[in-house]
């Protein structure tokens, strides 16, 4: 039966741009029921091969076979009729339509004179968001009104919907905090012999979902294997061509205990968010743990100026400010890593050099003219601080990875003379190696006084890299955690609203 | 578990300042002008409407899928000359000329498609060639003004249906009752989705070409339309009598609450845009501005008008901080 043949079988797919390679002779081949991994670095061709299976790109050379007979679509719904459905990492959701008309486009169900029935399919959504454990969202709010994470689980219902043969997952973690809801929703659903092609960053998930993974770098496949036996720094030095020794060094804290703090808020009250209270002291690393839609991004934004106070109070080095503007921010050193790369961190037409100097183009200007020279000068010293490298600089930054815009938007808001930087999921979406890079900048900005400010949906990341970590649920801080007692149990049951005992266990 | 979608208001039709200004002004107007709440009056001002509204449907059309389209001064000029020269000279004349006219449109609309989405031309730039290019074909067939449009058109058209209805109000409801049917639609929902973010649609698997192909054959018959009906008024052909007609298209559209940026607005609100200028000028009339002094406060009545007109997307956004998320994508289209 079909049941012991593969259902996808791929050989020698070939894809350039230009002259670069994205996709070389990749082959390999996904089973009924099984999750296999796709892993490897920024660039490496992993959201080539999800286009390329995706139907949105058409590969110069080699043969795909589905189910035992070829398969070449040219466009999303070929792809769809052959069993192919994807969760893009990009989230293809349209913010102005409600969540029910998102999850049945493009071909939402139509009366007999060709009208689409609102009604009966919001009334559909709302047995299948429940069937799926998708809660508190109703099916006419706009996808625009909701948070990350939920569009995220709304995007990956919406390819789970059609009962696929092949499913495609692009980092369908990024956003979601509560991870146990996707991973129970795969073991459900291999059961009906669907293969699923899992593409991710972290390791942890692999190891959880995968028996299988394919590792890709620089458009060729490097491994392909069973997890069981391989150690993670095989599957590091596999994904990066170099071996990671360390994860997370270990980091002398550096807090400067009389200064006043670098930033306090004081009862601070605004939409979205309730009663927060918190100092952060110059050389402190405060962490956030939060799963997703629990106000973190309103205070993010109520901190970078962009959200007006109810009430409370924020102060900045001991004297009371009022941020009206993420201008009013920065010239009070506090800076912004957004939420949204792509839409709310980048300056998308523009330059990568060009991105950098931004804020501080006044001092590369004489006469009010740009003296590129200097300018450079400028950009190479802050590409260096987070390594950069120069042959970046010049292109569009469209053109860059999503860890290389990152790593653009960090320099920048170095160069904007930062005395706190608010990171709001760095590494969302990078590969590993700028992972490491990312933690390396915070830490150095630590050491030499600055103060940070981090939510992370890693939670690892919390508990190495923070002094202290607070735990935000329903809008507000529940609760504190010291670094001595940091572990992503604790702070996963904390932010699932678990009250914890003396002892610190659940 | 979230309170993302509780405490956020559901948006405000974008049309309801529109139609309040319109309420306020009409008001003020018929109490300047008492003539204007009679049958006759009221059939006047639809009559003086239904052009611009027409033409305003249309283009809202090819606004919402986050396009411009500057041709439909160009077909509304090819249609008059058309009506003009033909309407009197074959049998059954006037729905002769009216399929034609359509079919102009139609074509017109269809090319400025074509060249947009599938040769991925710049909008503005290839409807403004477009639109030179049927003004001069209006040149071509009628190269001054004159011509005969039929008698038919001229008296049915502006007249009443049984004596008490405008037959410019039933068509204006035909106009709308068609766009209430197209929203719901697959193509609707389309327009909406392509003007709001073109890539994400591609990624549903919305066919992004063939739903702005739709949308300019759509405005195209509607201009084509717009056509017929002014020569219903003029009831003469005139190559040139569009030309001043172009801004105030755009401007019926913005009044409305249409966004420039596409996938927020609608037709209601083009139509009722096309209202308020009609009515504006009326006012103006009737209270009596000096002639030289009228652009000015029509200039000022437009701009008033806009700000009312995106009242409600003002309102509907201010709890929303990041203004605009136009999410830029590495999956191209084309």
């Amino acid at each position: 039966m079909s049941s012991l043949g593969p259902i996808l079988q791929a050989t020698n797919v070939h894809k350039r741009y230009g002259a670069t390679v994205a996709l070389d002779e990749v082959s390999f081949s996904l089973y009924p029921g099984e999750v296999c991994g796709l892993l490897g670095e920024n660039g490496a061709g992993k959201s080539t091969l999800v286009k390329i299976l995706s139907g949105i790109v058409v590969p110069d050379a080699g043969q795909i076979v589905i189910d035992g007979r070829a398969y070449r679509p040219h466009n999303i719904i070929e792809a769809r009729a052959r069993g192919v459905s994807t969760a893009f990492q990009e989230l293809s959701l349209i913010p102005t339509l409600s969540v029910a008309a998102n999850l049945f486009l493009p071909r939402p169900k139509v009366n007999v004179i060709g009208l689409v029935t609102m009604r009966a399919i919001e009334e559909e959504t709302e047995t299948m968001l429940k069937e799926y454990g998708v809660s508190g969202v109703s099916p006419s709010t706009l996808v625009g009104d909701l948070s990350l994470g939920l569009r995220q689980r709304i995007e990956i219902v919406r390819a789970m919907l059609c009962r696929p043969r092949l499913l495609l997952l692009d980092e369908p973690t990024a956003a979601i905090a509560d991870r146990e809801w996707l991973f129970s929703l795969i073991d459900s659903f291999l059961a009906g012999g669907t293969a699923i092609l899992y593409i991710t960053h972290r390791l942890d998930e692999v190891r959880r979902l995968c028996k299988r993974c394919v590792i890709l770098r620089n458009g060729k496949k490097v491994l392909d294997a069973a997890l069981e036996g391989i150690t993670d720094d095989q599957i590091f030095t596999n994904m990066a061509g170099r071996s990671v020794v360390e994860a997370y060094p270990v980091r002398e804290s550096n807090i400067d205990e009389f200064a006043p703090p670098v930033l306090a808020a004081h009862q601070l009250s605004a939409a979205g968010v309730n009663d927060i209270t918190f100092d952060l002291r110059r050389g402190e690393i405060l962490g956030i743990a939060a799963l997703e839609g629990q106000g973190q991004s309103s205070l993010f934004r109520a901190l970078a100026g962009l959200e007006r106070l109810k009430a409370g109070s924020i102060e900045v080095n001991g004297k009371p400010v009022r941020l009206r503007s993420p201008h009013t921010a920065r010239d009070a050193g506090i800076v912004l890593v957004p939420e949204e790369r792509k839409s709310e961190g980048i300056f998308n037409d523009l330059s990568t050099a060009a991105n950098i100097s931004i804020p501080i183009i006044n001092q590369a200007a004489r006469f009010n003219f740009i003296q590129t020279g200097k300018e450079r000068q400028i950009v190479e010293r802050a590409a260096a601080l987070v390594d950069l490298n120069n042959r970046f600089l010049r292109p569009n930054i469209n053109a860059l990875s999503g860890g290389n815009q990152q790593k653009t938007i960090l320099a920048r808001s170095l160069l904007a003379n930062a005395k706190c930087l608010l990171l709001f999921d760095p590494t969302r979406g990078v590969d590993v190696g700028t992972k490491h890079i990312i933690y390396q900048v915070i830490r150095n900005f630590a050491r030499e006084g600055g103060a940070v400010f981090f939510f992370s949906t890693e939670l690892d990341e919390l508990v190495h890299l923070c002094d202290r970590s607070l735990v935000m649920y329903r809008n507000t801080i529940v609760a504190e955690v010291r670094k001595e007692e940091l572990t992503p149990h604790l702070l996963l049951s904390l932010a699932a609203g678990h009250k914890i005992d003396a002892d610190g266990t659940t | 578990m979230n309170q993302t979608s509780r405490d956020r208001r559901r948006p405000l039709p974008s049309s309801l300042f529109a139609a309040l200004l319109y309420v306020v002004m009409f008001v003020i107007y018929s109490i300047n002008a008492p003539s204007a709440i009679t049958l006759l009056g009221i059939t006047d001002l639809l009559n003086n409407t239904i052009v611009l509204a027409i033409a305003a449907a249309g283009l809202t059309l090819v606004i919402l899928a986050a396009e411009l389209d500057l041709s439909s001064v160009g077909v509304i000029a090819v249609s008059n000359v058309i009506v003009a020269t033909v309407s009197t000279k074959i049998p059954a004349g006037p729905f002769v000329s009216l399929l034609l006219v359509c079919s102009v449109g139609l074509l017109v609309g269809l090319i400025n498609g074509w060249l947009v989405a599938f040769l991925g031309l710049q909008s503005l730039a290839c409807t403004l060639g477009t639109m030179i290019m049927c003004q001069g074909v209006a040149l071509v067939i009628l190269d001054a003004p004159g011509g005969e449009v039929a008698a038919f058109i001229m008296n049915r058209l502006t007249d009443t249906v049984f004596g008490i209805i405008p037959v410019a109000g039933v068509i204006l409801a035909a106009v709308v009752s068609g766009w209430l049917l197209l929203r719901r639609t697959r193509l609707g929902i389309a327009i909406y989705a392509v003007g709001t973010d073109a890539v994400a649609s591609h990624l549903t698997g919305i066919n992004v070409k063939r739903t702005k192909l739709g949308v300019f054959g759509l405005a195209g018959i509607a201009y084509g339309l717009a056509g017929y009906m002014l020569s219903a008024q003029t009831g003469t052909g005139d190559p040139r009598v569009s030309n001043s007609f172009l801004l105030y298209v755009f401007a019926a559209v913005a009044i409305g609450g249409t966004s420039l940026g596409g996938g927020r607005g609608g037709v209601i609100g083009g139509v009722i845009g096309a209202g308020i200028l009609t009515v504006m000028q009326k006012l103006l009339f009737a209270v009596g501005v000096a002639d030289f002094y009228t652009n000015i406060f029509s200039g000022l009545i437009m701009v008033v008008a806009i700000l009312f007109g995106n009242l409600s997307a003002i309102l509907t956004l201010r709890q929303r901080v990041p203004l605009i998320r136009r999410p830029n994508r590495e999956y191209s289209v084309h």
